[in-house]
């Protein structure tokens, strides 16, 4: 799994192959420089100590290592911006992606389960690649290259410290393996220990008040530090066998560094060996291990970026909805049909299975039913959300809903949704969402319409309120009538509504219940609707039981009929009014 | 700094524990340079003596400084793992040890302590408390380490030349204090302007995620998608200009590693040729000072780390030592006979340190509810419904008038006291994170299976339990995610069962489900409310009987109350909701 992910981030990586290759070159280009330092300070050393040389013969090397020490910092800022413009590209890129995925396939689609957090997949999850893409990659090349050249340079000089190196070198992936496989196991069920310790404080923390309702929040604390204590008991098991792979490398490099010097030592002792090579291979033995050491350091950034790629390749490989329709909207009036209309979210499993049913122009038609019934499938259906998996929307009796242009056909309709949504920025910038040219007296018109305009006149900045995020400041019944008021200023021939049943109190319900159909007069109008008053209003009604029409007609002829409709009338009457039929 | 004091003396429990960790980061950084060096003086001493000949040969002491090194490469490999272990082990000690202070702080202070007009304050807290997780662990044992290890590096330096040893100090405060700091000043401005870019792109996904619908039916989902690419073009600038910042600190502290060492050369060689430092000694300073600097290098990432870490302990600090909205007394007079209620001429702020801008949410209320008896409660939102339970469960204080209950004025009681004769039902019923189990036995701790299926078939759940694979062990998921509203509700009504208080309070229970689930949840409520005193919270009116009690509220007080039999002819303003509420029935 982690492998897939690994080898299809760096696919995507590719995209950015010149930058990447550079970093690399960059990198490989300072481990040079580095060795050249060593060369030259070495030198210096030897002449000084062992030579009698003083500063002025020494004058060109120190001014060469000078030079070669501002090479190094250049190259490795240079190393880091290149990192950094891979990583920008394929975040960049990744991102867009992201975005227009999922406005291709649609709201049913960002709603559902599947996606999860989407938002933070965009986010979040597209920033926890950084590290990957900007360091790891890169480090992954050069821990092959740097300490192959080093190896190269200390070898030439002393065969038996390249052979130290030449053993420990390819331990050290070895053993870390070893201990690794072992050690990435027990890592991840501590991380997610960690985490489930963080979600144990948070669900402690936010269900405090319920807590405190039993009576149970002080024998909580205790618990809170119980809980904290056991994991720190069971992670620190687990930690001292994770933090060995460290340690191994931690063990060769110094080992390294002993042995060779004390090899040296012996030598140089008995004078078999220049005090130069010696020298110069010390000062290169802890960069052989660098690059390794550097590349243990961006295990975790690997590991959380391997999961948000997870997440974002989920994203990014769902199928969206085929759309082919390239033709412009008739004009109004619009009516709709549905012949033999099935919908399936999964294969095999329909929410929808073979509606029929005729929607008149100019006139409102209620959806009505049971939760789960499909009125919202039909709704996201008519609005070209969902594909239908058989049969299709006809639109005036002649046009398939699938063969129009579905931006066209949205410019053809104007959709207020159960929890609509107002964007960042002022009120009136929310309403001219609907007509972007729309002047003051337009939205005053519009919001009066909505019952809007007492409220947004009472706010002390008026249309120019700035809203918060998702309206963040206002209550639910003014977010529904600042989504009335924008489906009023855009005027479209055809409406689709969901009727809100959130926490509204009675005075602001029947406010609503009027404006809706002051909104649905003279439209085609396709209203999800709850209460009876709007329902008594429509023109028609379509009584949607599993997925299927149950019954259709007016309320007056449904109610006679002693259908479906008529039981779920019955039982809210008696429910909600017993004793209210003696009192009327 | 005070905030951060105020923290370590927190945990001054595990204060062994930390200093064990510092020490042995410092016998790690001392180790890797004492290794370094020490070989770096040895490989010269031995060519020294190889070159003077046999008798020196002989006269060298071989073993001594190879043992050393020996000594110091097996401490740097020990020292390394066990600072980490310690260092781990005293960051969870310290984590419990925070966590259980701010629960037990929040505890009094919930729910309306903990409210805040900026929204998610619990959210926030909790991830404030993770990032003082990092205090210990990132800045204060790398900046301790480093100050004294840059300090015990220079003094041996000093010990054979002092100019090399204050060199080698000054250009480790360098690159230690100075590049960081710089560096931190640098991207300070960045850094923020990076906060709002990325605050804009959030919610500029946000709201294309949840406001897909709206926004392709209006066509501006172009115009979104294009903003939304905008944002990210100016946020990679803003990211490439702190990136560049951190950039060249770290070539700054290289520089700094590498003119330490030519700094070395150029105090000694002339030291050298004078006859005050030996050559070996000139291989320990080169040698030596690449291995100091691995010392200061974690504080170009641990001092950065320093003002939000302030900042999160401040706000933490702030939200622990909010004063409790609600003042207990020490203890609770026996409880009564009869609980009746009798509030009058009460008076409730939320803001009552703000005096003269007090906004009274309930405005000189009178209200009685005789035990066993029915009360629906209706009104606007914001006419102060949910105030009464709040005033009735101790979460807010009253400031004016009398609250009785069975004779006994509220804040005589403890407020644990008072909650245990209530039972509260309502729209937000929160599950914790385990089993169906868990979350009743929440209701009443050490009730027997048989129990728990009884009050589960009181609230009609025991057919969804029993059909589920795993019964009463099921997981509800995080926050109740894996079941659904209605069974969410029902678990809470199970819970009022098994609670079995002489009150009960229903704060609109069937708010937010479908009519089908709301009815059957109304006949479950029938069992539950039986034989207790309920108080009904509600902008609808349910199902109750021609005999029970109703009040109308309306601005903070009672503008109607009575038998609703008789006031749903002859009252002022029940009529008048009854019409309207017909034509709104929810089908």
């Amino acid at each position: 799994m982690a492998q897939q992910l690994d080898q299809r981030l760096r696919a995507e990586a590719r995209l950015a192959r010149g930058a990447l290759l550079a970093t690399i070159a960059l990198g490989l280009l300072a481990g040079l420089v580095v060795i050249a330092e060593a060369i030259l300070l070495a030198r210096i050393v030897d002449r000084a100590a062992f030579h009698g040389a003083g500063l002025q013969r020494l004058t060109p090397e120190l001014a060469l290592l000078g030079v070669l020490f501002l090479l190094r910092a250049g190259l490795s800022w240079a190393a880091e911006m290149t990192g950094f413009h891979a990583s920008a590209a394929v975040r960049s890129a990744l991102r867009r992606g992201l975005v227009t995925r999922l406005l291709r396939s649609g709201p049913v689609h960002a709603a559902s389960e599947q996606s999860g957090d989407v938002a933070g997949t965009v986010m979040q999850g597209v920033e926890s690649l950084d590290p990957y893409l900007a360091r790891y990659l890169p480090q992954l090349a050069l821990v092959a290259l740097v300490p192959l050249a080093i190896f190269a340079a200390v070898f030439r000089l002393d065969w038996i410290s390249g052979t130290v190196l030449l053993v420990s070198g390819p331990l050290i992936p070895f053993f870390m393996v070893l201990v690794g496989s072992q050690a990435e196991a027990v890592n991840r069920r501590q991380w997610r220990e960690l985490l489930r310790m963080g979600a144990h404080f948070l669900d402690a923390v936010q269900g405090l008040t319920t807590l405190k309702l039993f009576g149970r929040a002080r024998a909580e604390i205790a618990l809170v530090g119980r809980i904290a204590d056991d994991y720190r008991r069971t992670t620190m098991e687990s930690l001292r066998i994770a933090f060995l792979t460290s340690a191994v490398l931690e063990f060769f490099s110094s080992l390294s560094i002993a042995l060779v010097a004390v090899l040296f030592g012996t030598r140089l002792l008995h004078g078999r060996i220049d005090f130069y090579p010696a020298f110069l291979v010390l000062l290169l033995v802890p960069e052989f291990f660098l690059p390794l050491r550097n590349l243990a350091t961006h295990y975790h950034a690997r590991l959380s970026a391997l999961a948000a790629a997870g997440r974002i390749f989920e994203v990014l490989d769902a199928k969206p909805p085929r759309r082919a329709g390239v033709l412009t909207a008739p004009e109004a009036p619009i009516a709709l049909s549905c012949r033999g209309l099935s919908v399936a979210y999964a294969p095999g499993r329909p929410v929808l299975c073979g509606i029929d049913c005729d929607i008149p122009a100019g006139r409102m038609t209620a959806l009505v039913g049971p939760s789960g019934a499909g009125k919202s499938t039909l709704a996201a259906a008519l609005l070209g959300f969902v594909l239908p998996s058989q049969g299709r929307v006809m639109v005036n009796g002649t046009t398939p809903l699938d063969h129009i242009a579905p931006e066209e056909w949205w410019r053809r309709l104007a959709y207020v949704p159960q929890a609509p949504r107002l964007f960042s920025g002022t009120i009136a910038s929310n309403l001219r969402l609907a007509r972007p040219d729309a002047d003051l007296p337009a939205l005053r018109r519009a919001a009066a319409e909505a019952g809007a305009l007492s409220f947004i006149e009472a706010l002390p900045r008026g249309f120019d309120t700035e809203l918060g995020e998702g309206g963040a400041g206002l209550s639910g019944g003014q977010v529904q009538r600042l989504a009335l008021a924008r489906a009023f200023l855009k005027d479209a021939p055809l409406l689709i509504l969901d009727e809100a049943t959130a926490n509204l109190d009675l005075e602001t319900e029947a406010e609503l219940v009027a404006a809706i159909a002051r909104l649905a007069a003279g439209r085609t109008a396709v209203v999800i609707a709850h209460r009876l008053a709007t329902i008594e209003a429509a023109g028609q009604i379509l009584v949607l039981e599993q997925g299927r029409v149950a019954e259709a007609g007016t309320h007056r002829a449904l109610a006679a009929a002693g259908g479906v409709y008529a039981g779920m009338l019955g039982a809210a009457q008696g429910v909600a009014f017993r004793g209210l039929a003696c009192a009327s | 700094m005070r905030e951060l004091i105020r923290l370590l003396r927190l945990y001054r429990p595990y204060g062994l524990w930390m200093a064990g960790g510092v020490a042995l980061g410092l016998a790690t950084m001392l180790a890797n340079f004492g290794l370094l060096a020490l070989a770096g003086w040895f490989l010269a001493s031995a060519a020294a003596v190889g070159l003077a000949g046999y008798a020196a040969q002989n006269a060298f002491n071989f073993f001594t400084p190879a043992a050393g090194v020996r000594f110091f490469a097996t401490v740097r490999v020990l020292a390394r793992y066990a600072s980490r272990l310690v260092d781990h082990e005293a960051t969870f000690r310290q984590v419990a040890a925070l966590r259980v202070f701010l629960f037990a702080r929040l505890v009094p202070l919930a729910p309306l302590g903990l409210v805040d007009r900026g929204g998610d304050l619990l959210g926030r807290l909790v991830a404030d408390v993770e990032r003082l997780s990092d205090f210990y662990p990132r800045v204060l044992v790398p900046v301790l380490v480093a100050a004294i290890a840059s300090l015990a590096m220079a003094l041996t330096f000093g010990l054979i030349a002092p100019a090399a040893g204050l060199a080698l100090y000054l250009l480790l405060l360098l690159a230690g204090v100075a590049v960081p700091l710089i560096g931190l000043g640098a991207a300070a401005k960045p850094g923020r302007k990076i906060v709002a870019l990325e605050a804009g792109l959030r919610a500029d996904v946000v709201d294309t995620v949840q406001g897909m619908a709206d926004l392709l039916t209006y066509g501006a989902a172009p115009a979104m998608a294009a903003r939304i690419e905008g944002r990210d073009a100016a946020l990679i600038a803003g990211q490439r200009r702190m990136r560049s910042i951190a950039a060249s600190g770290a070539a700054a502290s290289t520089l700094l590693a590498n003119v330490a060492m030519a700094a070395m050369l150029l105090i000694g060689i002339p030291l050298l040729r004078a006859g005050l430092v030996s050559g070996p000694e000139l291989a320990l300073f080169v040698l030596g000072a690449l291995g100091a600097f691995e010392a200061v290098a974690p504080l170009s990432q641990a001092l950065p780390l320093l003002a939000p870490i302030r900042e999160s302990t401040r706000r933490v600090f702030e939200i622990a030592d909010r004063p409790a909205p609600v003042r207990d007394p020490g203890a609770s007079p026996p409880r009564p006979g009869r609980l009746d209620l009798e509030l009058r001429g009460i008076r409730l702020c939320y803001n009552a340190a703000d005096k003269p801008e007090r906004i009274w949410a309930l405005n000189g209320l009178d209200l009685s509810i005789p035990q066993g008896s029915r009360m629906m409660l209706l009104g606007r939102s914001g006419a102060g419904k949910t105030s009464i339970a709040n005033l009735l469960l101790r979460f807010a204080e009253y400031q004016e008038g009398s609250a009785l209950l069975g004779g006994i004025e509220l804040h005589d009681i403890r407020g644990d006291d008072v909650r245990s004769l209530f039972t509260v039902v309502s729209q937000r019923t929160f599950l914790f994170h385990g089993t169906i189990r868990d979350n009743l036995l929440l209701a009443r701790p050490g009730a027997t299976d048989p129990m728990l299926w009884q009050a589960l078939e009181a609230a009609q759940l025991a057919a969804f339990v029993r059909a589920a694979p795993e019964g009463l062990d099921t997981q509800v998921g995080e926050a109740g995610a894996r079941i659904s509203g209605g069974e969410a509700r029902r678990v809470a009504l199970a819970r009022a069962v098994l609670r079995d208080t002489p009150w009960l309070i229903l704060d609109e229970p069937t708010e937010g489900l479908d009519p089908v689930t709301a009815a059957a949840l109304r006949g479950a409520l029938e069992a539950v409310m039986a034989g207790r005193t309920v108080l009904w919270i509600t902008h609808r009116l349910e199902a109750i009987s021609e005999a029970d009690r109703v009040a109308v509220l309306e601005a903070g007080r009672v503008v109607e109350s009575g038998i609703l039999g008789v006031l749903r002819n002859s009252g002022r303003y029940l009529p008048r909701l009854l019409q309207l509420q017909q034509g709104l029935a929810h089908l």
